[in-house]
């Protein structure tokens, strides 16, 4: 399955994150959330990642507040 | 003795309303970066990059800048917060608003001005006591009436409280614009039922829906107004000289969401009537005329909010704006000619006619009103230019290449 992730609308709430910590972290740097294991193309991030995952990282998507999670 | 005018306080939601507000006679600003604001959600925040321009723009024509940093912080947020902070320092920005106590804390270390937002809900004197500490502004929460305000305002000189300045603190309140059913801030509506925290700055506004009420048996209630929850705007420039009158320093419009044309209206009206109330010019007549100038754009009806004692909002009867005016893209600007006052225009939909009146909105330009004297079209004058068609026009405001064409009209009711 695979993750996009329009990471400059993020606003930080920290839903992602606690729907599923090992693929969603905090950036102290700019306060926006990280897709770990995330590859930058263009202005968004994709990540390739084991189907296992999708229904965490579907949680994290419902959660978002501002819908820039996508699961595919 | 100088006459003091109160300062009027502008939202700047964008560049162009920026210049909007800087055009209506705005003595300052306010606006968010990042997401660490009331309008995280907005598309058009401006970056920590924008900060040095902002700040040598407005410095130009002596306008205050204050940038907002209010919304409820998280541990990750911090360092994000201090760079605002510094940030806003180096650039020169005149203060940052805030509520969250590790804000204000940080900035005031910094040195750096500190407002207090209306979300940290400051509602009796001893909580302006406390912030004196920090602060030398402060925003009482919307929902005191004007009799509190007035007695918090004496309350200062009696108690002289002062703040880091070494002057009296001084009292910033909302005008005009709209208002929330919550007290500031601490409203969960969109929380529950998006999971988006109005206090992140992500409110969704569900509030501003209409709602029907359905007993467990399934039977609907009908609701008179439905929008119950939907208070309408606050409008203050009737009673103006009461709200001046209890002492209030810093007059607030709300409306970093709205149009650039809405925030040069709102801004020019409370300006003319602050400075009528001063020098003793405030008359019914122009109130009435500010009320209408006010009624063209956005609104969602006009109410006093709280400081006139009513308990609870008035509700609005309307979705979306009972504006009496509207705005309608026709076009764009191609280019412009400074020295022969004309503007290249393609009107791109609907058409062009003479003695329209149009608004030119852009990121430097602002908001230019002309009213269409004259139309060119291949070197002829015409009565109207219709779609598809590029015309000639004499502006004399400066407008710039890439600028939109709006036509300006009364809306069909
Ligand atoms: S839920 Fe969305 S907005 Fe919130 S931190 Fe995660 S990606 Fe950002």
């Amino acid at each position: 399955m695979k993750i996009t992730f329009f990471r400059s609308k993020c606003i930080g709430c920290n839903y992602c994150v606690e729907a599923w910590p090992e693929r969603w972290q905090m950036s102290k740097r700019d306060g926006k959330c990280v897709l770990i294991g995330g590859k930058k193309k263009g202005q968004v991030y994709r990540a390739d990642v084991g189907e296992y995952e999708r229904k965490y990282n579907q949680r994290a998507a419902e959660a978002c507040p501002v819908d820039i999670i996508r699961i595919d | 003795m100088e006459t003091r005018y109160p300062e009027i306080m502008a939202p700047a939601g964008s560049w162009a309303s920026l210049r909007a507000a800087l055009q209506g006679g705005a003595d300052s600003i306010y606006f968010g970066i990042e997401q660490l604001n009331m309008r995280a959600r907005a598309s058009n925040n401006f970056t920590l990059e924008d900060l040095p321009e902002i700040a040598s723009l407005t410095k130009e024509q002596g306008v205050k800048t204050y940038l907002t940093l209010n919304t409820v912080l998280y541990d990750h947020d911090l360092p994000l917060m201090r760079r605002i902070v510094d940030g806003a320092k180096e650039a020169g920005i005149t203060a940052i608003i805030a509520a969250d106590q590790s804000a204000i804390s940080y900035a005031y270390k910094q040195d750096v001005e500190v407002h207090i937002s209306t979300q940290a809900n400051i509602s009796n004197i001893e909580m302006v006591e406390f912030y004196s500490h920090f602060a030398d502004v402060m925003v009482l929460a919307r929902e005191l009436s004007l009799g509190q305000v007035q007695n918090i305002v004496e309350g200062i000189e009696e108690r002289q409280i002062i703040g880091p300045s070494g002057e009296l603190v001084e009292i910033e309140v909302f005008a005009h614009g709209a208002l929330c059913m919550a007290v500031s801030g601490k409203c969960y509506l969109s929380l529950h039922a998006y999971n988006s925290s109005a206090n992140r700055g992500a409110c969704k506004q569900n509030c501003r829906h209409s709602y029907r009420v359905t007993s467990d048996d399934g039977n609907e209630l009908e609701i008179d107004n439905e929008y119950i929850m939907s208070p309408k705007d606050l409008c203050t420039i009737d009673f103006l000289d009461q709200l001046l009158g209890a002492g209030i320093q810093v007059l607030k419009l709300e409306g970093r969401g709205r149009s650039p044309e809405y925030v040069k209206t709102v801004t020019r009206c409370y300006r003319e009537a602050a400075r009528a109330v001063v020098n003793d010019e405030y008359t019914p007549e122009k109130v009435d005329r500010w009320i209408q100038d006010l009624r063209d754009v956005y609104n969602r009806g006009f109410w006093n909010g709280y400081y006139l004692g009513q308990r609870l909002g008035e509700w609005s009867k309307v979705h979306g704006s009972a504006a009496e005016k509207e705005k309608t893209f026709i076009g764009k600007v191609l280019h412009y000619y400074p020295k022969a006052e004309v503007a290249h225009v393609r009107i791109k939909t609907k058409e062009l006619s003479l003695d329209d009146d149009i608004l030119i909105i852009g990121k430097k330009t602002g908001v230019a009103e002309p009213n269409i004297k004259s139309i060119w079209v291949d070197d002829q004058p015409v009565e109207k230019t219709v779609q598809g068609q590029e015309c000639t026009l004499k502006i004399d405001a400066e407008v710039r290449e890439g600028d939109k064409v709006y036509l300006w009209e009364d809306r069909d009711q």
